[in-house]
């Protein structure tokens, strides 16, 4: 009984990613369903390095993605977190209620 | 057969990661939200560790709990929200604001994600257990010189280089689109003549 092998990791990523997943759809605020992206980025890093040592062990592959998917994350948060400061200067509020009527006009 | 200690503290780590990361989602006060997740991303480390990628268990914590988890709270700090704003009421008394419909979506997310888990894991699970094991064949599998090996050998015909090099346009991108974003309105006046309410005495100053 060897619990450290791929079905394993990849239940945990799976675990990780429906986790955040939850989190998108619980939290009301911006901030915080952004942070539920990465817990679900953080699981499927999980699974890029978990392919690469169990299975594909060639060469590094899943490490490179790996670096990949932490610059997209890094510039995912910068963009995300710019545009929640410009919503809370503008509104006071960046609770994901008052994002889905931006396009309506104001009563 | 007796367990080794890659399998322990792989266990350990597994359990770990899954339930701060779904304190993470649970927690009420977004600032612990985030040091929860800076926590829970140390056993995530560790597990790389255990992967024979120690390089990419320091980039988790240098970059991600060292710089994105921090841009977090640096704006959570800035913006400043109150404890519970943002939130759904949890518990039973349920406040007035949000109180039944945030209850029932959080209600139904948890059971479509549930289902999601109970259909996807099984099956998952039985496949990688049946795939043929290709394990690590380097020694040095993971060091950084195998690494730069990887991306950096042979840079003229090594497609790894352009796409990797490709990655900080992307982040040039980012920090442009984020600098527009967070631009305040364009000043009328030009900066160095002072506005015309401003009244002598104070002009010599500056």
């Amino acid at each position: 009984m060897h619990p450290f092998n791929l079905a394993n990791c990849l239940t945990v990523s799976i675990l990780l990613v429906l986790i955040g997943a939850f989190g998108v759809f619980r939290r009301r605020s911006l901030i915080l369903v952004l942070l539920s992206v990465e817990i679900m980025l953080n699981g499927v890093n999980l699974a890029f390095i978990a392919f690469n040592y169990f299975r594909w062990g060639g060469t590094e592959s899943g490490h490179y993605l790996y670096m990949l998917s932490i610059g997209v994350a890094a510039v995912e948060a910068a963009v995300g977190l710019s545009m929640v400061i410009v919503l809370f200067r503008n509104f006071r509020d960046i609770t994901r209620d008052r994002v889905a009527h931006l396009g309506e006009v104001e009563e | 057969m007796p367990q080794t200690l890659p399998d322990i503290l792989f266990a350990i780590a597994a359990v770990a990661v899954v339930l701060l990361s779904l304190s993470v989602v649970l927690a009420r006060n977004p600032v612990r939200s985030t040091l929860l997740l800076i926590i829970s991303f140390v056993p995530v480390s560790l597990i790389y560790v255990l992967m024979q990628a120690a390089f990419v268990g320091v980039l988790q914590i240098l970059v991600y709990a060292g710089a994105i988890l921090m841009l977090f709270t640096f704006v959570i700090m800035m913006i400043n929200p109150e404890p519970h704003s943002g939130e759904i009421p949890a518990g039973s008394t349920g406040e007035a604001k949000s109180g039944k419909s945030g209850k029932m979506g959080a209600l139904a997310a948890f059971l479509l994600l549930t289902g999601t888990g109970f259909v996807l894991i099984p099956p998952v699970h039985w496949a990688a257990s049946h795939l043929p094991a290709e394990p690590v064949s380097k020694a040095d599998f993971g060091s950084i010189a195998s690494l730069s090996q990887l991306l950096f050998a042979n840079p003229s015909e090594n497609p790894l280089t352009v796409s990797f090099e490709l990655i900080s346009f992307l982040i040039l991108v980012g920090v442009i689109a984020s600098i527009n974003f967070s631009r305040r309105d364009k000043v009328s006046a030009p900066q160095h003549t002072p506005p015309p309410y401003i009244s002598a005495d104070t002009q010599g100053e500056n």
